[in-house]
């Protein structure tokens, strides 16, 4: 589904993205984490290509992402992006929110896409707020919407990054009982987080970065009980303090 | 005081302020439409990914901003002759006036456009909106609510501005009063009378500023 071979990116001379070796295949829930500056995010924005890459190949679902000539819309539109501050348009209702890409890039009728955003927004739990306005939902609500606003295009991949660093602690967990039900009934995901128990309940697997490049990956328990590297013990320390 | 301030005359000369009053508002009309026109174009240009096409607009922009309106006024007046191109008195001042308000316009365009966080355009590009899409559907409707209330400042500028088209015998409001003034001399009546038209114009605008900004509100909510 998601292939990395040899990819890497530069910010000016900060090298962001060094040899960066990955694949992902179909149904598979893969956990990213690392500490700041690692060059998380810059991985997963490769992926829908917010970020372009520099040098190495990026396929994803079929396409050549290294390559410029392809349909990037086609591309966007299977793909589901949550950002760690939701952004979702506050001129909008919720409701209309879900729908504008549904209507505007899958060219439903609006009818069709409401009934859609309906269903999406009943499996975040948040059906009864379709009339309201960002501003009027809290802000693990806001995320929330934000998930049903990606999955209302029926996406193969879902990106996370850091979908509850935003969060006020009693919010989380209302963010994540979503995520659990979407990766357990089969979605792609790539999440970045460092919630160690949403990776450990339904994660296939956890990759560590640091200075852009991947330093470790393993099934979550053996990552999170025994890593392999001084560096992923540090941080997994500091995590733990939390 | 009230004694020497001459009603009749005012009342005499009513066809004069007449002309002046009309023609400062056509002017003033046709030159914020046409300044409307421009400012969007030169904000498209200066938000383009085309390096010229910015450097061009970026260039107008600052010049314009940089000169005093009076001398763009005399530049196109004295300047387009030279050139060839020979337009009526009004035809200058308008031109000279859309200019100067499109530079203006299209730094107010951009701040609205810009006021929108970066986060919702990645989110729109992010479900595969295209770059029309996300303006219409996600820019400009956010962008209109701040952008309104300095357009129809700027429009209350274009308005007190054009005054400065009587330095090129355009008859408008103030010229009117210039011409009174030559003719009789009683300057106090008839500045007294153009301020009080100006004003007039002035509280229209403010009018209707009031009013599009409730409309405005009423439609985020
Ligand atoms: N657009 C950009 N231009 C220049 N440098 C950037 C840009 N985006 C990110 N960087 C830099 O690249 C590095 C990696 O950034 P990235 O956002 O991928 O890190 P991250 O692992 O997601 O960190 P965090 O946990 O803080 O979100 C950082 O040093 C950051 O400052
Ligand atoms: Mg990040």
């Amino acid at each position: 589904m998601i292939k990395f071979k040899n990819v890497n990116k530069w910010f000016g001379s900060l090298h962001v993205l060094n040899d960066i070796n990955l694949q992902v295949s179909a149904g598979e829930v893969v956990v990213v984490c690392g500490p700041s500056g690692s060059g998380k995010s810059t991985l997963i924005r490769c992926i829908n290509r917010l970020e372009r890459i520099q040098k190495g190949e990026l396929f994803v679902d079929g396409m050549p992402l290294h390559d410029s000539t392809i349909n990037l819309t086609k591309l966007r539109a299977e793909i589901g992006f949550v950002f760690q501050q939701f952004h979702l348009y506050p001129h909008l209702s919720v409701l209309e929110n879900v729908t504008l890409a549904p209507i505007h890039v899958r060219k439903m009728k609006k009818k069709e896409a409401e009934a859609l955003a309906m269903e999406k927004l009943e499996r975040v739990g948040l059906a009864d707020k379709a009339t309201a306005h960002p501003e009027q939902l809290s802000g693990g609500q806001q995320q929330r919407v934000a998930i049903a606003r990606g999955l209302a295009m029926s996406p193969k991949i879902l990106l996370f990054d850091e979908p509850t660093s935003a969060l006020d602690p009693e919010m989380i967990g209302e963010v994540l009982a979503v995520m659990v039900k979407l990766a357990q009934e089969g979605m792609t995901m790539c999440v970045v987080t460092h919630e160690m128990g949403f990776a450990r309940q339904v994660a296939h697997r956890v990759i560590f970065m640091d200075e852009g490049k991947i330093i470790e990956t393993g099934k979550p328990d053996q990552f999170f009980d025994n890593p392999q590297s001084d560096r992923a013990a540090m941080f997994i320390s500091k995590i733990l303090k939390h | 005081m009230l004694e020497f301030f001459s009603f009749r005359t005012i009342w005499e000369y009513r066809s004069l302020f007449q002309e002046g009053l009309r023609n400062t508002f056509l002017i003033s009309i046709v030159s914020l439409f046409l300044a409307l026109i421009a400012g969007v174009l030169a904000c498209a240009a200066r938000l383009s990914g085309w390096r010229g096409l910015r450097g061009v607009s970026i260039a107008y922009i600052e010049s314009i901003r940089s000169t005093p309106l009076l001398v763009q006024i005399y530049f196109l007046y004295f300047g387009l002759p030279t050139l060839g191109i020979r337009i009526p008195e009004i035809q200058t001042g308008i031109l000279a006036l859309m200019l100067n308000s499109g530079a203006y316009i299209a730094e107010i365009v951009r701040a609205g456009i810009t006021s929108v966080p970066g986060g919702q355009i990645e989110a729109g590009i992010s479900s595969g909106l295209s770059y029309f899409q996300r303006m219409r559907f996600i820019i400009l409707p956010q962008a209109l609510g701040v952008t309104v209330p300095p357009l129809l400042g700027q429009a209350i500028t274009l308005v007190k501005d054009s005054a400065l088209l009587s330095m090129i015998s355009v008859v408008e409001l103030t010229r009117s009063g210039q011409m009174l003034t030559s003719e009789r001399f009683m300057p106090a009546e008839a500045f007294f009378t153009v301020a009080l038209l100006y004003l007039v114009i002035y509280f229209f605008l403010k009018y209707l500023s009031g009013w599009s900004q409730k409309k405005l509100i009423f439609r985020e909510t």
